[in-house]
């Protein structure tokens, strides 16, 4: 297992636990798609597995060893990267720029050049934009240049949030489709997507998060026909 | 009006802007990466001034030469302040960070006080008086050594945050924290290193107002309301707006001095400066907080 969750228990501040207990294991090249209600604390486990929120108890091991509570910027240096809800472009430089941030761990210069080209290889808009600053790009375009920035690293293990929320139908397309490239490449995946049509579609595995647990796991076509996913997600997701 | 006294304002605001340039630069650095207006800022450039004006008459060091001196000095401790005692108020309580800054500014002023008394000192070499004449406009020479320093040391601190990789990461970790980290940068380091680069930023300024300007222990108070309005008209955080902002004061104040009277000289600034916070509130340069999702 690349990824192994036991038990995981997280909040913030001095608030209660978010997360409750979260079991999740995920294997080298899976792609689970992780879906549920609005504040189920979808994104606080992907924060508590990249490290911007310390979790209070359980263990994250990855790769075989336990690596909760880790700083974030540690943990990316291990192979996790993740690609948060919302907008994380560093608005003010430019698209190359930001490119480059993804490569500030690597210390070997020919491997970073290496490395930025293949992610520009994946992403081509980091070279069509490259001067551009990141912040005047549209939603799907930040999108790209965020996940091209991820992937510099050639990281083992992608979290993504969210990564179609407010994109217009064909940036969506877009983006879904570079991730399956990505997934095909070998980058084990985990997606948190709102709409669960798409999320479950497009991954191998999905799992449905209420309250802060993992409710349910399956084969994502077989969680699209589950009669109870069906009546509290899709119908949902449908109105939406 | 004089066209001649004009274009002598002109110059002589352009290269008092350089400088006032070059001491704010320290302060919209900090306030980039932590989000916190260093009140003591000024008072570590007359501290800077004092030291440059002791190595002058002790060892008879240039006040230029001695910014070689300051500089490492003063970002070693800076670094070492922001390590040791701001790093654990824990970013989050901003004003307990504000409070300790004007602690410390009172700090610095009480030290140099009981050292160097408080009364009037200027730094006053061999060059000081010597000036010389361009197409009639009459120009001090020491304000052109200030203008260049400041304007070399500026275009430094320029290469460094554009060209590399520290650079580029602090200017990441100014934009948003979290996404530095989640590519890899120790947020906590970068803050300590850009706090030590802003430090060493007020120590270059020192000579540089000691050369111009005549200080004493409490003229730090002056120069921080002056300089915040720099950095508040330039956009906080913003070095670009910083850079212009300065350059508007430096401009203004000569102008109204020749145009209308000495006693104007700041409250056309003021005014200007009001009058851009009512159009922009972000001031010249500066971009709206992004909320996050
Ligand atoms: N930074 C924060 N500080 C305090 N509470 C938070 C914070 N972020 C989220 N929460 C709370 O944690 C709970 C779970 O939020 P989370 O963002 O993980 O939900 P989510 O499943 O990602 O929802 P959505 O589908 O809306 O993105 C919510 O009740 C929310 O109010
Ligand atoms: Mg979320």
């Amino acid at each position: 297992m690349l990824l192994e969750i036991e038990g995981l228990c997280a909040g913030y501040g001095s608030g209660g636990d978010i997360l409750r207990g979260v079991d999740l294991s995920l294997a080298e090249g899976d792609f689970v798609c992780l879906i549920g209600p609005n504040g189920a604390g979808k994104s606080t486990l992907l924060r508590a597995i990249s490290g911007i929120l310390r979790p209070r108890r359980g263990t994250i091991r990855f790769d075989g060893t336990d690596v909760a509570g880790l700083r974030p910027d540690l943990l990316f240096r291990r192979g996790i990267a993740h690609v948060p809800q919302g907008r994380s472009t560093f608005p003010q430089m430019t698209v190359h720029e930001n490119l480059l941030m993804g490569a500030y761990s690597i210390r070997d210069r020919g491997l970073a050049r290496e490395r930025l080209e293949v992610a520009a290889a994946f992403f081509p808009i980091v070279v069509e934009q490259a001067n551009r600053r990141a912040g005047l790009l549209s939603g799907g375009e930040q999108k790209q240049v965020e996940m091209a920035r991820a992937i510099v690293t050639s990281p083992r293990l992608m979290l993504l949030d969210e990564p179609t929320l407010g994109l217009e139908p064909r940036a969506s397309r877009t983006v879904m489709a570079k991730m399956r490239e990505l997934n095909e490449h070998g980058v084990t995946i985990l997606l948190v997507e709102q709409n669960a049509r798409t999320g479950l579609g497009t991954a191998r595995t999905g799992c449905v998060m209420e309250l802060g647990t993992i409710k349910l796991r399956g084969e994502g076509q077989r969680l699209l026909d589950d009669p109870q996913v069906k009546r509290l997600y899709l119908g949902e997701s449908a109105a939406v | 009006m004089n066209p001649q006294l004009l274009g002598q304002s002109i110059v002589l605001g352009i290269l008092t802007g350089g400088v006032y340039a070059l001491m704010a630069s320290g302060l919209t650095l900090i306030f980039g990466v932590m989000r916190v207006v260093n009140v003591a800022h000024a008072a570590m450039i007359v501290m800077s001034a004092y030291l440059s004006w002791m190595l002058y008459r002790t060892l008879g060091l240039d006040p230029l030469l001695s910014i070689i001196v300051l500089m490492p000095v003063f970002f070693v401790l800076g670094a070492l302040g922001q390590w040791v005692v701001l790093r654990r108020l824990g970013g989050r309580d901003l004003t307990l960070t504000v409070l300790v800054s004007f602690g410390f500014a009172i700090i610095l002023e009480g030290l140099q006080g009981s050292l160097w008394s408080s009364s009037f000192q200027a730094i006053n070499t061999a060059y000081s008086l010597d000036s010389f004449n361009i197409l009639g406009i009459y120009v001090p020479l020491v304000r052109l050594l200030a203008a260049g320093a400041a304007l070399a040391l500026l275009g430094a601190l320029f290469v460094v945050l554009s060209r590399t990789n520290l650079g580029r990461a602090i200017r990441a970790t100014t934009q948003d924290p979290r996404s530095a980290a989640l590519v890899g940068v120790n947020v906590e380091y970068v803050t300590t290193l850009a706090f030590g680069l802003g430090v060493a930023m007020a120590a270059a300024g020192g000579p540089l107002l000691g050369m111009l300007f005549a200080f004493y222990p409490a003229t730090h108070w002056l120069w921080i309301g002056k300089l915040l309005a720099v950095v508040v008209l330039g956009g906080l955080g913003s070095l670009k707006g910083t850079f212009v902002a300065a350059m508007i004061l430096g401009l203004a104040e000569q102008v109204a001095t020749v145009t209308i009277s000495l006693d104007w000289a700041p409250l056309v600034f003021y005014l200007f400066l009001f009058g851009v916070l009512i159009v922009r509130p972000r001031g010249l340069f500066g971009t709206v907080a992004r909320e996050s999702l």
